[in-house]
C-alpha cells in the first residue's frame, strides 16, 4: 500500500486530480450546511448574473440559486456516477468471472450475451431504458449500468481466463477448495487493479451520460442534479450563460479529476508501462 | 487450404455466429419496447387532437397491434428472414425506405467523424508518447480530457454561435442549402460545409479516447524486446517510433475505431439534435417516442448489422497489419 | 335577415381584396424556409389536427371559408353563401375555374364528398362542428347546399382551410382516407403546391402556376424546415436560414432577445381562432382533489403573472374565467368572477383549506399527491417546479412526474391513473369547439384525448352547456354563458391558469405572412418577400 501511494503521489498530474475530486466530495458532503434550503426553492430575483442579488453564481429563470444547485448537485451526480459504476462492474465481474473460469458453453452463452448489448447502440439503449421506466434518479442508475457493464465483463473474463491455469488457482484445486472460494478469494483480487482503472474511468462516463440524458428532457424533476441545470438552462445559454456554464464546468471538472485519478491509478498499478518507457 | 479459403471460410463462420445475437437482440427490444405504456395509435390519435376508443381500436387493427404479442412477434421476424423490416404506420413507408435515407447522412458524420478523431487522435497520441512526462505530454493529455468531459451539446451550441454566427463560415445546421437547392459539385460542397460543425463536435468526443489509447499502445511497444534490440543495433530513434513502433501501436487504435462504430450511431443523437443533421440516431429517439416500434427495431437490425460487418472487417485489416495474427 | 348582409358584405371585402391588392408594392419571387417543429407525422390535414401539419398543410388545401385579421369571415374556396331564415339550410357558391393541383376541375362534389364522408367521419373534430350537417345538396357544379338538423352558427367559424379542408374526391373516392397515398402525396387547391418531403429535413412546397386567385401567390418556393434543438432553431434565425418561426419554435427568451434586434419582429397574432388556455386538470373523484375547496385554493396560491413573467417571458394572460377574454368579442366572457387571481393570495388559500376542514400535520402537509406535466416542452417542467414550490406554504406536498407522450396520454385519457395534470387546451373561436369539451358529462369518454378527464359531471351545467350550443340570439347566450362561468368558477374541476400567447417570430424581409386570422395555419398566398 505504501509503495502504491509513494507511486501514486509522484504523478503530479493525479494528485492534481484527486485535489478536485476531493474538493467535490467535500462540496456534496457540506451542501446542506451550507444551503440548507431545497435547492429547487424560488430563492430571489431571476436571472441574476453571478455575483449580484446575494447568488454567488447567479440565478435562473426562476430565481433558483444555481451554487446551491451545484452544491446539491454533486452529491447526486456523484451518487449516479458511483452506484452505476458499482452496480455495472457487479454484473460485469460476475458475468466475466464465470466466462472466464468455466470456459466451455458457459462462456459462449454469456459472452454472445455481452456481445449482443455491445452490439446495440448504446445510448439510444439507455434512453430507451429510461422511457420505459420513467424518469427517475433510479431508472437513470439502471440504464447507465446497463449499457456499461458489457466492457466489465469481457476485462474480468481475459483476466479470468489467464490466470485460471496458473499454478496457484491449479494448488487450490488439488487442495478441494470450493470454485467460489477460488474465484472469489484467489483469481479475483489478482485481477482488481484493472478492474478499479476501468471503474473509476466509468463513473466519469457515467456522470457524463446522466447529463447527456438530462439534455434530451430524461432526468428526475424531483432531485437536483448537474444534467437538471444543464437542461434546465440550455436555452438560456445565449440570455444567462451562467445558468448552465457553471454546473457544465461542475461536470467537466469532475470528470477530468476522475480521469486523471483513473490514469493515475492505472500507472501506479501498472508500474511497468512507465518505468520502462522512462 | 489455401489462404484465401481460409479467409472465407472465417468470413461465414463470422456472420453466422451473429445471426442468433442479432435474433436476440430483435427480441429482447420487441418484449422491452412492449413494457412501455401506450403505443403508436395513442401517439397518433394524441397528435390528431382527439380520437374515438372505436377509431383508435380500428388502427391498431389496421397495424397489426390488436393481435397477440406473440404472433406479432413471429410475424415480425418472419418478415425480417425475408429482408423485409416491415412498414412504419407513422410515416406510412416501409421502414427500409426511411432508413436508407437516413443511411448516407448517418455514414456521412460517422465516417468523417473516425477519420477526424482517430487521425488527430494518432497524431496527439505519438506527439505525447515522444515526449513522455514533458509539458508537451501533459498539455495533450489536459486538452483531451477537457474534450472529452465538456458536455457535447454545450460545445455544439459554442461553435455554432462562434463559428456561424459571429463569424459567418459555416451554417448553423441541416445538410443541405434549403433556398438554393444545390446540384452536381456545387452540392457537394454545400454538404461539406454542413458537415465541418457536427464533425467537430462529435470527434472532439472522441479524441481524447484514440490519443489516450495511441499513446498507452505506443508506451506498450516501447517497452517491447524489440525495440531494445533495435536500440542495441543502433537504429536511430526516429526509425523506431515510425518504422517498428508506430506499425504495431496502431493495432489497438483500429480495433477501437471498429467498436466505436456502433457507438456512434447511438452516440450521436445529441450533436443530431443540435445540428438538425438527419442522421439515424434522431430517427430512432423520434421512433422511440412514437412508439413506431418496427422503425426502431429496424434501426437497431441495421446498426447491429453494421457493427458485426465493421469489426470483421477490422479483424482482416488487423490480420494484414500485424501477419502473425491468424484468422482461425 | 342578418346573414344576407354578411354574405353581401363578405362580397364587398373580396373586391376590396382583390382591388387592394394591386395598389401595394408587393414583390413577387423568392424561397422562404420557415420552421417547422416537430416533423409532421404525415400531411393528412382533414385526419389529425396536429400542429406541425397545420404549418404546412394549409398552403396545399383550401377550405370553403378565411378569417381575416379580426375575424372577420371573408372568402376562399366559397365565394359567397347564404343562410336560410331558419337557420337551417346554407348555401355556398364556390369560385369558378378552380383546380386540383393535378389539373382537375375543383367542384361541389368535391365538398360533399369531403364534408360527408371524410371531415364528419375522421378528422378529429369534424364530427362535432358538423354534428348537425344531414345532407349535403349539389344542384349544380359550382352549389352546395348543406342540410341541417339544428341551426349551427359555430360552423361557419370551422370552415378554414386548417380546420376543414376541402380534399380531392378523385383522389380518395373508393378507398380507407385513413389509408390513403394522400397523405404523403397531398393535391389540393391551395396557392402552393406539394413537391418533395425529405424526412428529417425538410418539406418543399413550391408556387401553385394555375392558382385561381389571379397573381397569387408571391412567392415561388416555401420550404419547412426541422429542427429538433430550440438553441439552434434561434441560431438559424439570426443567421438567416430560417425566416418565420410560428407557436413557440423560437423558445420565448430568445424572442424577447430578438425583438429588441434589429431585422427581426415578435407577433402574438395569428391565434386568435385557437384560442389557448393553460390549465390544471385535477381527479375530482377522488381525495384531496374531490373537495372543490382544495382545487380553490390551489387556483388561490399559484401566481399567475409570475408563471407568465418567468416561464413565458411576459407572454400570456392571468386566467379571470373558465372563458378565455378574447371571447369578450362575441360578449361570452363574464368578468368578475371569484377564486382567480393574477398575484397569490397564500392567505385567502389557507383560510380556505381551513373552513373546509382540510388540517395541516406536524410537518405542515394538508395534502399530498403527484403533478403530472404536459410533455410538450421545457417550459412546462419549470411550471411543475415553480407549483410545487408555490403550493408548499399552503400544505400541498407535490411530486412532480414527467413522461413521454404516450405514457402521459395513457395515464390520464386512459387510466385515469392521475391526480393533478397540467395541461393546455385550445378553446378554438367558440365555446362549442374548443371549451365544452373539458366540462359536459357526456364528454368523459374514457380512452379519448383532450376531453373531460376530471370527470366532473354536474346535471345544471350539462343543460346549460346545450342550452348555450343551439341558442342563436346573442343577448340570450351571453347570459347562458355567464352562468356557466359561475358555475365553474364555484365548482373549479378544472384550474384555469392564463391564456397563453403564442409567438411568431420572423424576419423583417418577411411580408403579410398574417393576413389571416389562422397567422400560421394560414395559406401565405399573400406573403411575400422584399429583398
Amino acid at each position: 500500500m505504501g509503495e502504491f501511494w509513494h507511486r501514486f503521489a509522484r504523478n503530479r498530474q493525479a494528485l492534481f486530480g484527486l485535489g478536485i475530486l476531493g474538493c467535490v466530495i467535500l462540496l456534496a458532503a457540506i451542501a446542506p450546511l451550507v444551503y440548507p434550503a431545497d435547492p429547487f426553492s424560488l430563492a430571489g430575483q431571476s436571472m441574476s448574473p453571478p455575483g449580484e442579488n446575494g447568488f454567488l453564481l447567479g440565478s435562473d429563470s426562476l430565481g433558483r440559486d444555481v451554487a446551491a444547485g451545484i452544491a446539491h448537485g454533486a452529491k447526486t451526480s456523484l451518487m449516479i456516477g458511483l452506484v452505476a459504476t458499482l452496480v455495472a462492474v457487479l454484473i460485469g465481474v460476475i458475468m466475466g468471472a464465470l466466462a472466464g473460469y468455466y470456459g466451455g458453453w458457459i462462456d459462449d452463452l454469456l459472452m454472445r450475451t455481452t456481445e449482443m448489448f455491445q452490439t446495440i447502440p448504446s445510448f439510444v439503449f439507455a434512453i430507451l431504458l429510461v422511457a420505459i421506466m420513467k424518469p427517475s434518479i433510479e431508472s437513470v442508475v439502471i440504464a447507465i449500468a446497463v449499457v456499461s457493464w458489457p466492457a466489465v465483463a469481457r476485462l474480468v473474463r481475459g483476466e479470468f481466463l489467464s490466470l485460471r491455469n496458473r499454478e496457484f488457482v491449479q494448488a487450490c484445486h488439488t487442495v478441494g477448495m470450493s470454485d467460489i472460494r477460488i474465484m472469489l478469494g484467489e483469481i479475483l483480487p489478482n485481477c482488481l487493479s484493472p478492474i478499479i482503472v476501468i471503474g473509476s474511468l466509468m463513473v466519469a462516463t457515467a456522470i457524463l451520460i446522466e447529463s447527456g440524458l438530462a439534455f434530451l428532457g430524461l432526468g428526475d424533476p424531483n432531485v437536483m442534479s448537474w444534467g437538471f441545470q444543464i437542461g434546465a438552462g440550455r436555452t438560456l445559454l445565449r440570455s444567462a450563460w451562467w445558468v448552465c456554464t457553471f454546473p457544465g464546468i461542475a461536470i467537466l471538472l469532475t470528470v477530468l479529476a476522475i480521469n486523471l485519478v483513473g490514469e493515475g491509478l492505472n500507472d501506479a498499478l501498472n508500474p511497468r508501462l512507465r518505468e520502462r518507457a522512462g | 487450404m489455401s489462404h484465401t479459403t481460409r479467409r472465407l471460410r472465417y468470413v461465414v463462420k463470422r456472420l453466422l455466429q451473429a445471426v442468433p445475437i442479432i435474433f436476440a437482440i430483435l427480441v429482447m427490444n420487441f418484449f422491452l419496447l412492449q413494457l412501455a405504456e401506450g403505443d403508436a395509435v395513442d401517439v397518433l390519435a394524441g397528435e390528431a387532437g382527439s380520437a374515438t376508443p372505436e377509431y383508435m381500436a380500428e388502427l391498431r387493427a389496421k397495424f397489426g397491434l390488436d393481435q397477440p404479442l406473440p404472433v406479432q412477434l413471429a410475424r415480425y421476424l418472419w418478415n425480417v428472414v425475408q429482408f423485409d423490416l416491415g412498414y412504419s404506420f407513422r410515416h406510412e413507408m416501409p421502414v427500409s425506405e426511411l432508413i436508407f435515407d437516413r443511411m448516407v447522412p448517418t455514414l456521412l458524420l460517422m465516417i468523417s467523424t473516425i477519420t477526424l478523431a482517430v487521425g488527430f487522435g494518432i497524431l496527439l497520441g505519438l506527439i505525447a508518447a515522444t515526449g513522455l512526462n514533458t509539458w508537451r505530454d501533459t498539455a495533450i493529455s489536459i486538452f483531451a480530457l477537457i474534450t472529452y468531459a465538456t458536455p457535447l451539446f454545450w460545445v455544439g451550441l459554442m461553435l455554432i454561435v462562434v463559428f456561424s454566427l459571429n463569424l459567418g463560415w459555416f451554417p448553423t445546421s441541416g445538410m443541405e442549402n434549403l433556398t438554393a437547392f444545390y446540384e452536381g459539385w456545387d452540392r457537394v460542397w454545400d454538404i461539406a460545409r454542413h458537415l465541418v460543425l457536427p464533425t467537430i463536435t462529435l470527434s472532439l468526443f472522441y479524441l481524447a479516447l484514440y490519443t489516450r489509447l495511441m499513446r498507452a499502445s505506443m508506451l506498450e511497444q516501447y517497452g517491447q524486446d524489440y525495440v531494445t534490440t533495435a536500440r542495441a543495433k543502433g537504429v536511430t530513434e526516429r526509425r523506431i517510433v515510425f518504422v517498428h513502433v508506430l506499425r504495431n501501436a496502431l493495432l489497438p487504435v483500429v480495433t477501437m475505431a471498429g467498436v466505436q462504430v456502433g457507438a456512434l450511431i447511438g452516440g450521436s443523437v445529441i450533436v443530431e439534435s443540435v445540428f438538425a443533421w438527419p442522421g439515424l440516431g434522431m430517427l430512432a429517439f423520434e421512433a422511440l417516442f412514437a412508439r413506431d416500434l418496427n422503425l426502431l427495431l429496424g434501426i437497431f437490425l441495421l446498426s447491429a448489422l453494421l457493427v458485426v460487418a465493421v469489426n470483421l472487417v477490422v479483424d482482416i485489416i488487423y490480420s494484414t497489419l500485424d501477419p502473425r495474427i491468424e484468422v482461425a | 335577415m342578418r346573414l344576407k348582409h354578411l354574405a353581401t358584405a363578405l362580397a364587398c371585402a373580396a373586391a376590396m381584396a382583390l382591388s387592394g391588392t394591386a395598389a401595394l408594392a408587393q414583390k413577387a419571387g423568392g424561397t422562404v424556409v420557415y420552421i417547422v417543429q416537430p416533423e409532421p407525422p404525415s400531411m393528412a390535414s382533414y385526419l389529425s389536427t396536429s400542429g406541425p401539419i397545420g404549418l404546412v398543410a394549409p398552403k396545399i388545401y383550401e377550405g370553403l371559408l378565411d378569417y381575416d385579421k379580426d375575424l372577420n369571415i371573408i372568402p376562399s374556396l366559397a365565394k359567397s353563401f347564404e343562410v336560410s331564415e331558419d337557420g337551417k339550410t346554407v348555401t355556398f357558391n364556390l369560385q369558378e375555374g378552380v383546380t386540383w393541383h393535378d389539373g382537375k376541375p375543383f367542384t361541389s362534389a368535391d365538398v360533399q364528398y369531403t364534408v360527408m364522408e371524410v371531415l364528419k367521419k375522421v378528422h378529429p373534430r369534424g364530427p362535432n362542428s358538423f354534428r348537425e350537417v344531414t345532407s349535403i345538396d349539389t344542384p349544380d357544379p359550382l352549389t352546395a347546399v348543406f342540410n341541417l338538423e339544428n341551426p349551427a352558427p359555430y360552423m361557419l367559424r370551422a370552415l378554414s382551410g386548417y380546420e376543414s379542408p376541402i380534399v380531392p374526391r378523385h383522389l380518395l373516392e373508393g378507398q380507407d382516407p385513413r389509408n390513403a397515398d394522400l397523405a404523403n402525396n397531398p393535391v389540393g387547391t391551395g396557392p402552393f403546391k406539394f413537391v418533395e418531403w425529405k424526412k428529417g429535413q425538410f418539406v418543399r412546397l413550391d408556387k401553385n402556376e394555375n392558382y385561381w386567385r389571379e397573381g397569387l401567390p408571391y412567392l415561388d418556393r416555401l420550404v419547412g424546415r426541422f429542427i429538433p434543438d430550440a438553441s439552434t432553431r434561434t441560431a438559424a434565425m439570426e443567421n438567416g436560414e430560417v425566416m418565420y418561426g410560428a407557436f413557440g419554435a423560437i423558445p420565448n427568451i430568445d424572442a424577447v432577445r430578438l425583438r429588441d434586434t434589429d431585422g427581426f419582429s415578435v407577433t402574438t397574432n395569428g391565434y386568435a381562432m385557437i384560442n389557448p388556455m393553460s390549465l390544471i386538470e385535477f381527479d375530482t373523484t377522488e381525495p384531496p382533489f374531490d373537495n372543490p375547496a382544495v382545487r380553490k385554493a390551489i387556483s388561490l396560491a399559484l401566481d399567475r403573472q409570475f408563471l407568465i413573467d418567468n416561464i413565458w417571458f411576459g407572454y400570456g394572460k392571468p386566467a379571470t374565467s373558465a372563458l378565455s377574454s378574447n371571447f369578450a368579442a362575441t360578449g361570452l366572457y363574464k368578468e368578475g368572477l371569484p377564486n382567480y387571481v393574477a398575484n397569490a393570495d397564500i392567505e385567502a388559500a389557507k383560510s380556505l383549506l381551513d373552513s373546509a376542514g382540510i388540517t395541516a400535520d406536524a410537518d405542515g402537509v394538508r395534502a399530498k399527491a403527484v403533478l403530472d406535466l404536459i410533455p410538450y416542452g421545457e417550459d412546462w417542467r419549470r411550471a411543475g417546479e415553480y407549483m410545487k414550490q408555490a403550493l408548499a406554504p399552503i400544505g400541498i406536498d407535490l411530486e412532480l412526474r414527467y413522461e413521454d407522450v404516450p405514457t402521459w396520454l395513457k395515464r390520464v385519457y386512459h387510466n385515469y391513473d392521475f391526480a393533478m395534470n397540467v395541461n393546455y387546451f385550445y378553446q378554438l373561436p367558440d365555446p362549442v369547439l374548443g371549451v365544452h369539451r373539458h366540462y359536459g358529462t357526456d364528454q368523459i369518454r374514457q380512452g379519448t384525448h383532450f376531453v373531460n378527464s376530471t370527470r366532473y359531471s354536474n346535471p345544471k351545467l350539462d343543460e346549460l352547456l346545450s342550452a348555450g350550443a343551439q341558442e342563436a340570439d346573442a343577448t340570450k347566450r351571453a347570459e347562458i354563458y355567464g352562468e356557466i362561468q359561475g358555475i365553474l368558477a364555484n365548482d373549479m374541476p378544472v384550474v384555469n391558469l392564463f391564456e397563453m400567447e403564442f409567438l411568431t417570430v420572423y424576419n423583417d424581409k418577411f411580408k403579410d405572412h398574417d393576413k389571416s386570422a389562422l397567422g400560421s395555419y394560414g395559406s401565405f398566398a399573400e406573403a411575400w418577400l422584399d429583398e
